[in-house]
């Protein structure tokens, strides 16, 4: 039996202009199993770091929770007062950020910064708060760690900082890790440090990660299911190898075929033609519709997610089971 | 550090070095001194040369000069050609004036005009940050003879709580200290809203947030430790040309300070007095100066003294 730790419920998240409402997430729902890491796949702008953002309650200014709720076991995060946002934040739900160079605070040490999150979540003497964070430095494989304990930020490398906001997030212990593009402002060589890292501790605290990322390369190594946004909605989801192999909708095809192949002598990138339709101005149907190649008739309408042999696809062509069109 | 210092140091004597320059012969395309101190009647001229050779005017410029300096290495400002006393009496008399006045204008402008700015930028956009807005503006817009002479008004003449001229104790401080202080407080606001504005924005902010740390200590640890630096650098500058710069509230409220007293031997002519007073001020600024940098490696580790020059 799969334990669900985080269950999101027709989500919606946006910026309400004098009772104009203008949806960024629009309606998404999905849940997060104990221990699996759930990939959130889009370009730019489709929601996907919004969504993570509302899953710690920490919307920028303007921008509101519309409906929907996201709920973690018994806890409803629909009805938190700020009191109960603080609670959750790094103790249940711990986030990493996708600037490592510019997420810890240049004036506070290393430690300081790990001991501040554990002395906000647990009575803890100071010295036990130290030993903790020199503990968790350690589990995130920082060279002489001691010393480091006592650094500031800017003496230490981009991907050692990163270790560091990972040992921050985890210092609670938190059930659910929230990572936002956590290796792409990284060389390649310590992303895969990066990763690998992620990965060990996932298997040794036994906690779920939300990855939001835009890089495919990292949903293949990462995760174990994976979500496709597109302009504030989902528009598939699927276990890791279903979606490389058996790829359903056109947007996910279209974001598949414009990863580079080493073996494919191209002289141009195959990409997608047009952009991600504002907030204000989607398209009634298949918000997709615009930059389809397979668009149709059908598609002024807007298609729900179809249940297609253990994926969703939101999408016309699905809906009779598998897709009768040949692409 | 020790290094950093005494590097600053030698920097200051250059300062001085270039302002004594500066200050004796610009000094002295004012006016002929002589001219207005026998201004009664009909001098003969021989008064006015037996004047001149008393006050050393006779001798040829460059050794006025020498003789200035000299002077200078061994503290010695010479002696004013008003009372004939020596310079430096007359400025370490006007001297502890002067410094509590400027002290108590920079803490009544931090006491209003941080709170003021750390809530404008936090509720930014709101009905307080409005009033904030409208406070600096105020603040920067009104003449501080004005706000001076409105307060005498008030609190001296109307209310009779607090003298209006004077320096013969603490209560003597309030009203000019409250005058300069709003005043340097309107630009402070501003400064500490724009700064708090630019470091909310950053990254480590959403860390600090996402801590689930109170929403106050996300704004004072976080945010205002950063902000803290321009503010520092305005506090400091603004703590040295209130040392001279604060005459006219001197004016209005009688104040025995060296702005005063400088206003007063520049009208007379008073050579020695004038030079002494602002090598005196200078001295002082370029010393404050040198505190606030140092003060820049406590509030941002990523600044070494050592490191590149800070001026």
């Amino acid at each position: 039996m799969v334990q669900k730790v985080l269950e999101v419920e027709k989500l919606k998240v946006g910026i309400n202009d004098d009772g104009r409402k203008i949806a960024i997430v629009n309606g998404i729902s999905f849940t997060l199993e104990k221990g699996e890491t759930l990939g959130i796949v889009g370009e730019s702008g489709c929601g996907k770091s919004m969504t993570s953002l509302s899953l710690m309650g920490l919307l920028p200014p303007g921008v509101e929770w519309l409906e929907g709720d996201i709920q973690t076991h018994d806890l409803h995060f629909k009805k938190f007062n700020k009191q109960d946002w603080r609670k959750v934040r790094g103790k249940r739900i711990a986030m990493i950020f996708q600037e490592p160079m510019s997420s810890l605070n240049p004036v506070y040490t290393i430690g300081k910064q790990i001991m501040e999150m554990i002395l906000s979540h647990e009575h803890v003497s100071k010295q036990q708060a130290r030993d903790r964070a020199l503990e968790m430095l350690k589990l995130v494989g920082i060279p002489r760690p001691e010393q480091v304990l006592d650094e500031y930020p800017y003496q230490l490398s981009g991907g050692m900082r990163q270790r560091v906001m990972i040992a921050i997030a985890l210092s609670c212990n938190p059930e659910i890790l929230i990572a936002d593009e956590p290796t792409t402002a990284l060389d390649v060589t310590i992303q895969a440090q990066i990763l690998e890292l992620m990965k060990k501790l996932q298997e040794q605290l036994h906690m779920s990660i939300v990855l939001i990322t835009h890089d495919l390369g990292v949903v293949a190594e990462m995760c174990n299911r994976v979500i496709v946004m597109y302009a504030g909605e989902i528009v598939e989801e699927a276990k890791v190898v279903d979606l490389f192999d058996e790829t359903k909708h056109p947007y996910t095809k279209g974001l598949l075929a414009s990863l580079p192949d080493i073996a494919d002598e191209k002289e141009y990138l195959s990409s997608i033609p047009g952009i991600v339709p504002a907030p204000e101005n989607m398209p009634s149907g298949c918000r997709f519709a615009p930059r389809c190649p397979n668009v149709h008739q059908r598609c002024m309408e807007a298609p729900p997610l179809f249940d297609v042999k253990g994926s969703k696809v939101k999408c016309w062509l699905y809906e009779h089971g598998d897709s009768e069109v040949v692409m | 550090m020790i290094g950093y210092v005494i590097r600053r140091l030698f920097h200051t004597v250059l300062v001085v070095f270039a302002i004594s320059l500066l200050i004796f012969f610009s000094i002295r395309l004012t006016g002929d001194p002589v001219s207005v101190m026998l201004s009664a009647g009909e001098p003969s001229k021989e008064a006015i040369a037996q004047l001149k050779a008393n006050l050393g005017l006779d001798k040829p410029l460059y050794v006025q000069y020498f003789i200035f300096l000299k002077g200078l290495v061994m503290f010695d400002f010479g002696e004013s050609f008003r009372s004939g006393g020596p310079v430096i009496d007359l400025i370490m008399d006007k001297a502890g004036a002067t410094l509590a006045l400027a002290v108590g204008g920079i803490l009544v402008s931090i006491v209003i005009a941080i709170p003021v700015g750390i809530l404008s930028a936090v509720k930014r956009g709101t009905f307080v940050d409005f009033f904030g807005r409208v406070f600096s503006l105020m603040g920067i817009s009104f003449p501080n003879f004005w706000l001076g002479i409105m307060l005498i008004l008030i609190f001296a003449v109307n209310l009779k709580w607090l003298p209006s001229s004077g320096f013969d104790g603490p209560q003597n401080l309030i009203l000019p200290s409250i005058t300069l202080g709003m005043i340097l407080s309107g630009i402070l606001a501003r400064l500490v809203r724009s700064s708090m504005l630019e470091v909310m924005n950053q990254q480590y902010i959403s860390t600090a947030k996402s801590k689930g740390i109170s929403d106050w200590a996300v704004i004072i640890k976080h945010a205002f430790r950063n902000a803290l630096l321009p503010t520092v650098t305005f506090i400091g500058l603004q703590f040295g040309s209130l040392l001279g710069g604060a005459v006219i509230v001197e004016q209005i409220f009688s104040w025995p300070g060296i702005g005063r007293l400088i206003i007063d031997a520049i009208n007379q002519r008073d050579y020695p007095v004038v030079q002494g007073g602002v090598i005196f001020l200078s001295i002082i600024m370029v010393f404050v100066n040198l505190v606030v940098d140092l003060s820049y490696s406590l509030i941002d580790p990523r600044i070494k003294s050592g490191g590149s020059g800070h001026a």
